[in-house]
């Protein structure tokens, strides 16, 4: 009787240490259900589950001009603004890809800019398979966050699961200080159009 | 003593074998309980995937009207060129569907509609505008026709226009999905050269 007391005692006690061993261990929901990266360099072409996008050009300006409705707009930032341009097609269905992140060298994640209102060439951005589409993501951020960056680019902002490519932007030339090599007094969005 | 203890046990035993009758009928039970709680969970989410996407195709002779969604489709026809506003290597495809309007209740009937175009490895093209490309005078799209107000008999073209890379242009076929008749959608054939 005594043995199977204390026998029934070691149960319980490795049942609460395992449990609470779970419970502390146990990852967030949000950690569980985060989107699943895939890696890619700069001009590459990384596949995602629904799109595919490639990091064409990246430029770094210090204040960004755009025409909206046929006003012209100077948008002026304490950091830097950066204009990345890339090539999107979709994978089997026409889709959006709506999101795009830009994270730091520390892990600091910067969301797309919304400063500039609606543009065709803003997210989100509609796309097609076997058709390319130029598709820009505008950040705002501090020159410390550029080297060793990276840009995260998903269908949608908060997409469970789904895949989201992470372009490592190692490839930026910078300056002996750490900060981009060249940095644009002005950008011109509707340039080239 | 001994009189007792003889006298307990057949009782004692009794008391084990309706605990391990008991514990197996639990045990039977689980089985039943737990493929029935998960069933009951994902109910919704099976109903409103399978109520939510195209998934399986019924295929359409060119020149047959099929009934669907309570009313009688007929692929009229399907052409595509270079026409207004494209991207490199892609098309402008118009599809254009005689209805035979049957329930005039398409508000309920064809909620959800969706015309696409899908090519032979399977990619989905939904419709998109096209600067320059109109529909022709008397085609409406799917939407439009909803709230056109069409009465029982009427005969209406319903048409939409999609953007298609060159690859694809020679295995295209229209395909129609309506709420109503998730998870089946008509797929028809082209029309002969």
């Amino acid at each position: 009787m005594n043995i199977r007391a204390i026998g029934n005692l070691l149960i319980l006690a490795t049942t609460v240490a395992l449990s609470y061993g779970m419970q502390v261990s146990k990852p967030h929901y949000a950690e569980l259900t985060a989107p699943i990266p895939v890696d890619g360099a700069v001009h590459d072409t990384v596949r995602a589950r629904s799109f595919a996008v490639r990091l064409d050009r990246v430029v770094f300006a210090r204040t960004l001009k755009s025409d909206q409705f046929g006003q012209e707009k100077l948008l002026t930032t304490s950091g830097l603004w950066a204009v990345v341009t890339t090539s999107l097609t979709a994978t089997s269905t026409s889709t959006t890809v709506a999101d795009g992140t830009w994270q730091g060298p520390t892990g600091l994640r910067y969301h797309q800019s919304e400063r500039l209102g609606y543009r065709q060439d803003m997210p989100p951005h509609s796309i097609d398979p076997g058709l390319e589409r130029r598709g820009l993501f505008i950040f705002e951020m501090p020159p410390d966050q550029i080297p060793g960056a990276s840009l995260l680019v998903a269908a949608r902002r908060f997409g469970p699961l789904d895949a989201q490519a992470r372009i490592s932007l190692d490839a930026v030339p910078t300056g002996a200080d750490g900060q981009p090599a060249d940095v644009l007094p002005q950008y011109d969005l509707d340039a080239r159009l | 003593m001994t009189a007792v203890s003889t006298d307990l046990e057949p009782a004692a035993d009794e008391g084990r074998e309706t605990e391990k009758k008991w514990r197996r009928r639990g045990l039977a039970a689980l089985a039943i309980l737990l493929p029935l709680t998960l069933a009951e969970t994902s109910y919704d989410s099976v109903r409103e995937w399978l109520h939510g996407d195209d998934l399986i195709a019924r295929d359409v002779e060119f020149g047959q009207s099929v009934p669907f969604g309570g009313s009688e489709w007929r692929l009229a026809d399907l052409r595509g060129g270079k026409a207004g506003r494209l991207p490199d290597h892609a098309f402008a495809v118009i599809a254009t569907f005689a209805v035979t309007v049957g329930d005039p209740d398409l508000q309920k009937q064809w909620l959800g509609c969706k015309v696409i175009l899908t090519d032979a490895a399977g990619r989905r093209w939904l419709s998109d505008f096209i600067s320059g490309v109109g529909l022709p005078d008397g085609v409406m799209n799917c939407t439009s026709a909803i709230f056109s107000g069409a009465k029982k008999g009427e005969i209406i073209t319903v048409g939409e226009t999609f953007i298609v890379p060159e690859d694809a242009i020679k295995t295209i076929r229209p395909a129609v999905g309506l709420g109503s008749e998730r998870p089946w959608f008509l797929r028809f054939q082209r029309p002969p050269k």
